[in-house]
């Protein structure tokens, strides 16, 4: 009886390891999946490396309030702001963030400044591959972390990619 | 007046009557809101913020225009009260714009305080905001309109507070406008008053507009380096690629002598420290041009060259000028180092007042100098020359102030129709250069009367209503030198109570002449002729008078003067002196511009400004504060450094110049972090006591123990004095002074818009039209 017993165990053992043979994979493929994450998946709500937005017009939405570097608690956000003109509009409003530097050696990813934002300019992306061998890599500059112009004002995803390896700021589109 | 008895929240409060509601509550620390109320302005009623409920009232009652009155029973919070207020901010932010990301005022503003107090932040309003567009109405001010209050502070302190009346109100009712007099522009003293006093983002800065926002700043409390008043100042400090920039100045916390008072240059002018052409390396002559050095080259060719000539031809062979705009530990320092290091007595600086025979007609008088605060406070001023609304804005504040709070009588007596006439009981019109006939006229000479013009009888009028004025204060200008100061202090000796107060116009020229920046006198007055205690503690210092400014350049002509060393100073273009009298020299400039004295240099140090360093200074009056570093620009130096290094340089022992490593070793503890604050607190007691670590020759702080020990008039509380606030010094104990020539005494000319070589490098004082309007095209340079 014994004897039977134990079949019954090694059976219901395998039928687990055939069953799941047949089911979709769990595992992520990730570094070798599609799309800019490599096969990383996310939940909305994580928090990864910080995306300035703009609004419809292509413009920033950051205002250079000092919001965000006030409640960051690890002080890792520093701003220099500066007016808009006429012919150098940049930001919606009257001031906008000339220097915009987060300092990844130091960020918690807490979301306090995402929370802080009254313009809703800085959000969370889903970036995650932060590692450098260099800590002043660390540093992120506005270019490389503002949005890419919307796709209706001509930009896409690959033109940004230009734009952020050129390393020079990307040029305020005009009107709607 | 009799006291009065009342009851606010349950607690008996006993006041003055007359009082105001608003200051009683205040008084017991109750706070009542307000936007139009503001302290030492005319009443206005305009906010309806300060309701409180008083007992048989049957409304509520706004506490700013409300007089206490015996057995007043009154409640400043209740629901009803938190209603009334509550609607009040919701009216206000009917038509306010909710764009606080972006306001300058944004983190001090006070209706952003009150929306959070009352919670009035949702608007019922559907209509849209009546938007109007920002308006520029000088370099300085903008205004945005929506964002107004109509509390009327600005229009009060312009017209009230200034007596400029710059600004008005347009219309009336629901649609009035705050608006320039002046059509669509401002046209003013530029003084920014209406902007400090803006209890919203209304009025806005011009010069620190949309740079940072308040709570990113360090406040550093410090002293005002352009004219002589001593103003206190608050400069706001951040973090920049070249080392801590100023990004403004205000005093809001209304600390030190000037209350919240700043003109445009304590307000503005602190930007000559970020101006482009600032030196930031030291300069070495070679081959006719000046090139780029670094500190070791430079100091070790002054060092060498200094102490060659002092081997060779003695220390008279070597000249320094000091500075106006140094502390007294650097003037301390420069005079020592000169005596002592290159054992010369040739030291001088551009004198704008004769300070020696001040403080010889007041030796042995104890009380006789006024304070900046007893200009405020006296019930008589007298002031002989000298147009303070131009030259000493803060004390033409304090005299105005006095006059319209205090009813105090003022008399002037000048050779122009000075502004402050409009705020004088007798004003005296009077020849040019006839200040020194009236002031021996008022000692009882009336022969004098024949250069002052007018009826004999209105100036024997003036004199007796004069002498019968208690506690008099007596300011004059730097018309009165010599004989004049000294007959104005016999007529002072006859009024009860008289007090004196000397007009110089740069920051530390009364400091400059009591740190004995004299050829002929010691720190204190004393003379370096008779032997006292510097000769003994310093041992072996020249006793012969040694050369005053233009005889230094006179010797250097004839070839006798070897070496010139010029602390902060231009004294090529302050004396028109041929710049090439020092072609034979060594010469060595400390400054922070390449100034026509700097260009002539064989070495030019990079020198740290007033803002950017520690120490003490004393104004005109002679208050003695403390300034404090703020701002830092990357490669340079502060004076009292540089003079250490040269004399370490020219192989002295430094020990002997400076008192450095006494003190009681004490365990700071931790300097950061957690416990930080406890170890500061620690500190501030050390350092109050004297017993604070002087480990470092460039510690200004153990120059100012000797200053203390050794020059009459500055042992003051040195805890008052760290805390941030004014100590007067005296003459009581001075030395007797030399008679110096009157014509050394050469008045800096410098109007509201001007301050010298800082003002030449200021982009705010030359933005503004009224610079243009008022002075002569040609800049004034000046130390």
């Amino acid at each position: 009886m014994a004897i039977l017993k134990d079949i019954a165990a090694i059976a219901k053992g395998m039928s687990i390891t055939f069953g799941e043979m047949f089911k979709p994979t769990q595992v992520e493929n990730y570094p070798d999946g599609p799309g800019p994450f490599k096969g990383a998946k996310f939940q909305e709500r994580f928090r990864g490396a910080h995306v300035l937005q703009r609004d419809e017009n292509g413009l920033e939405k950051c205002v250079a309030c000092f919001l965000c570097a006030a409640a960051c608690p690890s002080n890792c956000i520093y701003i220099e702001a500066a007016e808009n003109t006429e012919e150098h509009r940049v930001s919606g409003a009257e001031r906008y963030a000339k220097v915009y530097d987060i300092d990844y050696n130091r960020c918690i990813f807490c979301g306090y400044c995402v929370e802080a934002c009254p313009t809703d300019a800085i959000t969370h992306g889903h970036g995650f591959e932060l590692a450098s061998f260099n800590a002043s890599n660390l540093v992120y500059r506005k270019e490389q972390m503002l949005a890419p112009q919307p796709a209706h004002l001509g930009a896409n995803s690959i033109f940004n990619q230009a734009e952020v390896e050129g390393g020079t700021p990307s040029l305020p589109a005009q009107g709607a | 007046m009799a006291d009065v008895n009342i009851t606010v929240d349950g607690k008996a409060v006993k006041t003055p009557a007359g009082t105001l509601l608003i200051e009683a509550c205040k008084s017991v620390g109750i706070e009542v809101p307000s936007f139009c109320y503001y302290p030492n302005l005319s009443l206005q009623g305009a906010c309806r913020m300060c309701l409180v409920k008083v007992e048989k009232m049957p409304k509520l009652q706004t506490a700013c225009t409300t007089v206490v009155a015996e057995g007043m029973i009154v409640t400043t919070d209740s629901d009803e009260i938190r209603q009334a207020r509550k609607g009040m901010v919701e009216l206000l932010l009917g038509n306010h714009p909710l764009d606080c990301p972006v306001c300058d005022a944004g983190g001090e503003c006070e209706l952003q305080d009150m929306t959070f107090s009352y919670g009035a932040a949702e608007s019922k309003y559907i209509e849209p905001k009546n938007h109007r567009e920002e308006q520029q109405w000088s370099p300085v001010v903008f205004f945005d309109r929506p964002r107004c209050i109509l509390c009327y502070r600005c229009v009060r302190v312009c017209n009230e507070g200034m007596d400029v009346a710059a600004l008005g109100v347009q219309n009336r009712g629901v649609s009035s406008i705050i608006a320039p007099n002046n059509e669509d522009h401002l046209e003013c003293e530029e003084c920014g008053m209406c902007i400090d006093i803006c209890p919203v983002g209304a009025l806005t800065s011009g010069s620190y507009r949309y740079k940072t926002r308040p709570w990113e700043m360090n406040h550093v409390g410090t002293v005002c380096t352009h004219c002589g008043d001593g103003c206190k100042t608050t400069l706001g400090v951040r973090r920049a690629d070249t080392g801590m920039e100023i990004v403004r100045g205000d005093n809001r916390d209304k600390s030190g002598i000037n209350n919240d008072f700043l003109c445009i240059k304590g307000r503005y002018a602190f930007d000559f420290a970020n101006h482009q052409d600032r030196l930031t390396q030291p300069l070495i002559r070679k081959n006719g041009q000046l090139t780029p050095a670094t500190w070791e080259e430079a100091f070790e060719l002054i060092g060498k060259k200094f102490s060659a000539i002092r081997e060779k031809d003695g220390g008279q062979a070597i000249g320094v000028i000091g500075s106006n705009h140094t502390t007294n530990e650097e003037n301390y320092l420069l005079q020592k180092f000169a005596r002592v290091v290159l054992g010369s007595n040739n030291i001088d600086h551009h004198r704008t007042a004769d300070f020696p025979a001040f403080a010889a007609a007041l030796r042995g008088r104890a009380n006789a100098t006024a304070s900046m605060r007893d200009v405020y406070n006296a019930p008589a001023v007298l002031l002989i020359g000298n147009d303070p609304t131009e030259k000493h804005p803060l004390l033409a504040w304090q005299i105005r102030s006095n006059v319209r709070l205090h009813r105090s009588r003022l008399y002037v007596v000048n050779s122009q129709p000075i502004k402050l006439r409009r705020q004088a009981a007798g004003f005296q019109l009077i020849p040019a250069g006839a200040e020194g006939a009236f002031a021996a006229f008022l000692a009882g000479e009336d022969a004098a009367l024949a250069s002052l013009g007018g009826s004999k009888d209105g100036w024997t009028a003036l004199r007796d209503k004069l002498k019968t004025e208690e506690n008099l204060v007596i300011v004059f200008g730097s018309e009165l030198r010599e004989g004049d100061i000294t007959a104005l202090v016999k007529f002072g000796s006859a009024v009860p109570g008289a007090k004196f107060l000397a007009l110089a116009d740069y920051a530390n020229s009364r400091g400059a002449a009591d740190m004995g920046l004299y050829p002929d006198l010691l720190p204190g007055y004393l003379p370096v002729a008779e032997a006292g205690k510097f000769h003994q503690e310093w041992g072996g210092i020249p006793s012969a008078p040694g050369l005053s400014l233009p005889e230094m350049a006179e010797s250097a002509k004839a070839g006798k003067l070897k070496a010139l060393y010029v602390v902060g100073a231009n004294p090529i273009a302050r004396f028109g002196i041929d710049p090439f009298v020092f072609s034979k020299s060594f010469v060595v400039v400390q400054d922070m511009f390449l100034t026509e004295t700097a260009v002539i240099a064989d070495v030019v140090l990079p020198a740290a400004n007033a803002y950017e360093k520690s120490g003490s200074v004393t104004n005109t009056s002679g208050d003695l504060q403390l300034v404090k570093k703020a701002g830092e620009v990357t490669g340079t130096k502060g004076d009292f450094e540089m003079i250490v290094r040269i004399a370490d340089a020219m192989g002295f022992d430094v020990r002997q110049l400076v008192p450095f490593g006494r003190g009681t070793r004490a365990d700071m503890g931790q300097t950061r972090g957690a416990q930080s604050g406890e170890a500061d607190r620690h500190a501030v007691w050390l350092e109050a006591n004297g017993l604070e670590l002087k480990m470092s020759p460039f510690d200004p702080m153990a120059i100012l123990d000797e200053i203390q020990r050794l020059v009459p008039g500055y042992n003051i509380s040195r805890l008052a004095l760290l805390s941030g606030n004014d100590q007067q010094t005296n003459f009581a104990a001075s030395g007797p002074a030399v008679a110096q020539k009157p014509e050394l005494i050469v008045p800096a000319a410098d109007g509201l818009f001007r301050s010298g070589t800082l003002g030449r490098y200021s982009h705010t004082l030359h933005s503004v039209m009224e610079n243009k309007d008022r002075q002569p095209s040609e800049e004034v340079a000046a130390d």
